[in-house]
């Protein structure tokens, strides 16, 4: 079982994840649109820089409403963010196993204070989509499974942290890997989606004279 | 006869000298037998008097007076002792006491709640569902009430498989799957621990002001809050069992915090002795905080009907408001805070039947 997770499975969840991502952005960027006929009253390019910086806060109307999925938000993806590229064991499988480079660590310190963040913020995430009663009725399956997914790697993850057991290892690459082949077909993709979703919305919003 | 009589005196003189050459060697002979015989005998009869070099050193280091510092260039506590007794007193304690109490407690809390929930199958909402409801607990004090809720459970049960692990889990998965499910009980143990601080932390500010001794609340735990007979006792927007596991939660909360971070942190200065303290802390606060949660489970799903929708909805129906916290449902009706059906679907986004209406697409017939 052990080779073959860290085998054939790893490499059949590599090529779903690359494959169907290219696939999913491709097919995004090749939709095409309607052209639209009227005046611009701006400038598109300059709406869609802002608009990808300005989405990073919330509106100002918005901010009160929205303060636990702002805080959470930012806790987990910042946590997660610093997990995947900077965690010691994952930096040296990037530079063993995937791109032939690495780079320095974080401590183990700044380890356990990020897994901490990223554990907390997709708790509290995911609790407000279930008890508040929007986000749970706007939440589906894909939604609930992409949680429990991505908090079940963080969590194989950190209980291998020792790395003095195979079994334990391999349970975290195990579900590593579902979670790649799942990645594509999920709302996980506005990992790569969010910038160039922010930056159509603020061309949109310029060309129409939208201050939003 | 010159020759012959020097011959014959010859004779007798070295028959003499090899005479006595002989009674000196076997005299030499048997005075060596003598002596390694009797210093063979001397030395059986100090066997048992005079002590083995390694046993003395063994009892020296063993320190039965108590812990004894030595010297040693290595910087750290407790590194000038070579070993100290307590620890195995606090080996034997915990194996033979804190164990065999802590599953006996558990168990028999458990036992309890199941006896009590055949005799009296949960209580019922006096009056049945009214139709009318009460806001009790808005979003954010849910999401922190489930958010400790996962940290504690997540902690109850990997700290439980540290406790007794060896005990009972070796036996049924043996030696090699049970290595690995103690090394990640004790990662993710040591990586949720601060977590559970926070929580407290946050149920504290959260909920402090309503958890203060009030009217009516010795009353209510005299009659045991209502649960093996006669009215319900008044209460306010929490009752005195409420309080009680509020504070149990915060006091407790925070011993085991405290002996948590002493454990997880060994580099403050603490000595192995208060670490075993620590850890004794440790597991019976566990203990009487996982007992105080199947109790609280309890009493918040089956052992009382109606209870759960304050956690999961954040809205209580109005009977079950009267019948258990009269004194606050009184408070909501003066001011006027009963909500009808339709306004808590409209709240939670339903429809006044309880469902979603599909949305109407323009064209579509």
């Amino acid at each position: 079982m052990t080779e073959f997770i860290d085998g054939p499975l790893w490499y059949f969840a590599l090529t779903v994840f690359i494959v169907g991502v290219i696939w999913r952005i491709s097919s995004i960027f090749f939709t095409g649109k309607k052209p639209d006929y009227s005046v611009p009253r701006q400038a598109s390019t300059g709406g869609a820089v802002a608009t990808v910086f300005t989405r990073f806060i919330p509106r100002r109307d918005m901010a009160p409403k929205i303060r636990i999925q702002t805080v959470a938000g930012y806790m987990f993806h910042l946590g997660l963010f610093a997990l995947l590229l900077f965690a010691a064991p994952h930096v040296a499988f990037i530079e063993h196993h995937l791109l032939g480079i690495g780079w320095t660590p974080m401590p183990y310190w700044a380890f356990i204070v990020a897994s901490q963040l990223a554990f907390l913020g997709l708790l509290i995430l995911w609790l407000h989509r279930v008890l508040n009663p929007v986000t749970r009725l706007i939440s589906d399956f894909d939604d609930h499974v992409a949680a429990i997914l991505t908090f079940v790697v963080m969590l194989t993850g950190c209980l291998a942290l020792m790395e003095g057991f195979t079994g334990l290892r391999v349970l975290h690459r195990f579900t590593v890997e579902l979670l790649m082949i799942y990645f594509p077909f999920s709302r996980l993709m506005h990992a790569f989606t969010f910038i160039p979703s922010r930056a159509f919305t603020g061309a949109w919003f310029a060309r129409r004279g939208v201050d939003a | 006869m010159p020759v012959s009589t020097d011959s014959a005196r010859y004779t007798a003189w070295l028959e003499r000298r090899c005479a006595v050459l002989l009674q000196l060697t076997l005299g030499m002979v048997l005075l060596a037998c003598f002596s390694t015989l009797s210093f063979a005998a001397e030395e059986n009869d100090l066997a048992g008097k005079v002590k083995d070099p390694g046993t003395q050193l063994w009892n020296e280091v063993r320190q039965r007076e108590g812990v004894l510092q030595g010297t040693t260039q290595v910087a750290g506590m407790d590194s000038a002792v070579l070993i100290n007794v307590d620890g195995e007193r606090w080996r034997q304690f915990r194996m033979q006491q804190l164990i065999p109490a802590a599953g006996l407690a558990l168990g028999g809390i458990l036992a309890l709640i199941a006896l009590f929930h055949l005799i009296k199958r949960g209580v019922p909402v006096a009056g049945g569902p009214s139709g009318k409801y009460l806001h009790r607990f808005p979003d954010i004090d849910r999401i922190l009430h489930w958010s400790v809720a996962t940290i504690f459970i997540f902690l109850a049960i990997t700290g439980l498989i540290l406790l007794g692990g060896r005990l009972l889990l070796i036996p049924v998965v043996g030696d090699s799957v049970f290595g690995a499910l103690a090394s990640a009980s004790k990662e993710g143990h040591n990586l949720f621990g601060p977590l559970f601080i926070l929580g407290i932390f946050g149920l504290f500010i959260r909920f402090i002001s309503k958890n203060f001794l009030a009217s009516g609340d010795i009353g209510w735990l005299l009659k045991g809050g209502g649960f093996f007979a006669g009215k319900h006792p008044t209460a306010g927007f929490f009752n005195m069992g409420e309080k009680i596991w509020f504070w149990a939660v915060i006091v407790i909360g925070l011993v085991i915090s405290a002996t948590g971070l002493i454990l997880e942190f060994p580099f403050f200065g603490q000595t192995r002795s208060i670490m075993a303290l620590s850890l004794v802390l440790h597991g019976v606060g566990a203990v009487l905080l996982i007992g105080g949660a199947f109790g609280h489970i309890y009493v918040g799903t089956a052992g009382m009907k109606g209870s759960l929708d304050s956690m999961t909805t954040g809205y209580v129906d109005l009977n079950w408001a009267r019948q258990h916290h009269d004194r606050w449902a009184a408070e909501c009706e003066a001011n006027d805070e009963v909500l009808s059906q339709s306004e808590v679907a409209r709240a939670q986004g339903r429809s006044t039947l309880g469902e979603v209406p599909e949305p109407v697409i323009k064209g579509e017939s």
